[in-house]
């Protein structure tokens, strides 16, 4: 079935550079045939291409904007879609949707739904705004215990943790903050622990073209405290080391000492 | 019936005049002689600065929102009637052949304790072909979510999300099945004990019902046996069925002291929860390392400082400590 959102998708891969980011016009996506957000490692290119084709050209920055929750569908608004749908999962449940706590939870959780999953709908483009500096630094820049609020995407249940995030520069250095907002682009949508990692390191990659990149998250899911086995105090641990990390052990035991892993 | 009276003495009265405090007591002797059930009078005790309360062990806090039942299943006490039985005979004789029919029995909550939902009669008795029905629509409405996010419901990874996440929300919701004298199952032994017993860092899980996201944490229970005892597994299980449902932290800790209180009739309970929730850290105001605490004391311990005082300091919460 097709969504809105993917029908426009390039099936291009990654071929985000430099110069392209401080171009500040968007690429217009072919129309292409409907992709699947889940099998590339987060094409940049890609996801301004479909924030063009559905917003007119607009740039949602990543913040509390909840996007798109007004524009109809079929069948209402997009909230009033989901917020029926939740209410028939709340009568389902067996609980009954006119009592007065429950009232109004159809469209708090809508709301709720969309905020955690409006990762889709940001540009990075709007994220970096210009923050990539030549800088003679060229020792590793850790940013570490970046917090991450993610949706498992096979129970639609969260998974809380830390992100930490380390480069070597190549002569350009990256905003911190920007380093917390693309992941914070990553994490706010269905996912999977390894592709989460996989999809930051890929990008941080492409923007900022460091000498290496390492990313390491260590979260607990809720899918498994919660429900099934129950184990309330296991971690999962993935990480990612692409370029001098991936070669150097010694460089990778910096990065794992800085970050106390 | 002294071994109901808590061992501890009586703290003497420190007020200044001994007329006010003559005035305070011959207050309350009339408020207590008109409280119409007084299978345990319970003294009332003078805290230090001259405060008291009203014993709370013959009257439960009711929530002020009524629990969602089948109407089936209320419960309606016999009224008093002035029909004499004659009359009544001949009303409820069938009329024209057909037959008059009770409501269905045993009545899931008769005794308030439990506190079934709207549907949990349905759930209850469904066959597994409704059961499948109803899979079938939270299956459907999830595929919905999915599509409005804008993802692509069909690719590999979320295929199978709606089946799953509908049974994850069919168990995160079954405390609404469960009785609690069921769970209790008779572990109530006399055992004359009167001492403080604390089962404490009890982990729970449930459901914002606001938000439908959840909220984890710990429970510390604590009571104060008056004649039986209760088994210790028993009160996280208690715990467990009041939280696997749709809640409201308040009502959670609430429900759980209520249950106990009524079920071994101690002489008093003292339950604490702290809790993180994920409605606040994920979205909205989204800060990460606040922690909701609340709490229900009943009985002994609503009325004496002490035994409150020294219940929180053995349990060992505070405000610094993570989850």
């Amino acid at each position: 079935m097709a969504c809105p959102l993917t029908r426009e998708l390039d099936v291009a891969g990654l071929s985000t550079t430099c110069n392209a980011i401080e171009d500040s016009t968007l690429a217009s996506a072919p129309a292409g045939s409907q992709n699947r957000l889940g099998e590339r490692a987060g094409s940049l290119e890609d996801i301004s291409s479909s924030m063009a084709a559905n917003t007119n050209g607009e740039v949602q920055r990543l913040g509390n904007y909840i996007p798109q929750a007004e524009e109809p569908v079929s069948g209402g608004t997009r909230l009033e879609k989901m917020s029926r749908a939740v209410k028939t999962l709340i009568e389902c449940l067996g609980e009954d949707p006119s009592r007065e706590g429950l009232r109004k939870t159809p469209q708090r959780y809508a709301e709720a739904l969309l905020s955690c999953t409006r990762g889709y709908h940001v540009d990075p483009h709007g994220i970096m705004n210009n923050a990539l500096l030549m800088e003679e630094y060229s020792g590793m820049v850790v940013v570490r215990d970046i917090q991450v609020y993610s949706l498992c995407e096979h129970h639609l249940l969260p998974f809380t943790g830390k992100i930490h995030i380390g480069y070597v520069s190549s002569g350009v250095v990256i905003g911190l903050s920007k380093l917390a907002r693309i992941a914070e682009l990553f994490f706010r949508r269905l996912q999977v622990q390894g592709r989460l990692t996989k999809q930051i390191a890929d990008a941080i990659m492409d923007i900022v073209k460091p000498q290496g990149v390492a990313v390491v998250i260590a979260a607990s899911h809720l899918c498994m405290a919660m429900r099934g086995v129950q184990e309330t105090n296991a971690m999962t641990v993935t990480s990612s080391f692409m370029g001098c990390f991936e070669q150097d052990v010694s460089i990778r035991n910096e990065f794992r000492s800085s970050v106390g892993l | 019936m002294s071994d109901s009276v808590p061992h501890r003495k009586r703290s003497p009265s420190t007020s200044s005049s001994d007329a006010s405090s003559k005035r305070r007591k011959s207050s309350k002797r009339s408020a207590s002689s008109k409280r119409k059930d007084n299978e345990q009078a319970i003294q009332d005790d003078d805290l230090p600065n001259g405060e008291h309360h009203i014993g709370a062990f013959d009257r439960r806090r009711e929530s002020t929102t009524r629990t969602a039942r089948d109407p089936r299943d209320e419960f309606h006490p016999p009224k008093k009637r002035k029909v004499p039985k004659a009359a009544r005979k001949e009303a409820q004789a069938p009329v024209n052949g057909t037959v008059v029919t009770r409501s269905p029995t045993p009545v899931i909550d008769f005794d308030g304790l439990s506190r079934p939902s709207a549907g949990t009669r349905e759930r209850l008795e469904e066959s597994p072909e409704q059961a499948a029905v109803r899979l079938d629509r939270m299956r459907g409405a999830v595929r919905t979510l999915l599509e409005c996010v804008g993802e692509d419901p069909d690719r590999e990874g979320i295929l199978d999300t709606p089946e799953r996440y509908a049974k994850a929300m069919l168990f995160f919701t079954k405390g609404y099945q469960e009785n609690v004298q069921d769970i209790v199952n008779n572990a109530l032994f006399n055992e004359g004990h009167n001492e403080m017993v604390i089962v404490k860092d009890i982990e729970l899980h449930s459901l914002c019902e606001h938000h439908l996201v959840p909220f984890f944490g710990k429970m510390h229970i604590g009571y104060i046996p008056s004649k039986t005892v209760i088994g210790l597994s028993k009160l996280p299980r208690i715990a467990e069925m009041f939280a696997r449902r749709l809640q409201v932290q308040e009502r959670l800790t609430k429900e759980v002291a209520n249950a106990i209180m009524e079920i071994c009739r101690p002489q008093g309970v003292a339950v604490v929860m702290e809790a993180s929730h994920q409605c606040m850290v994920m979205r909205g105001v989204e800060k990460t390392g606040t922690s909701t605490i609340t709490s229900c004391v009943l009985g002994a311990f609503e009325k004496k400082s002490k035994t409150r005082n020294e219940f929180l300091s053995l349990i060992g919460v505070s405000g610094g400590r993570r989850l």
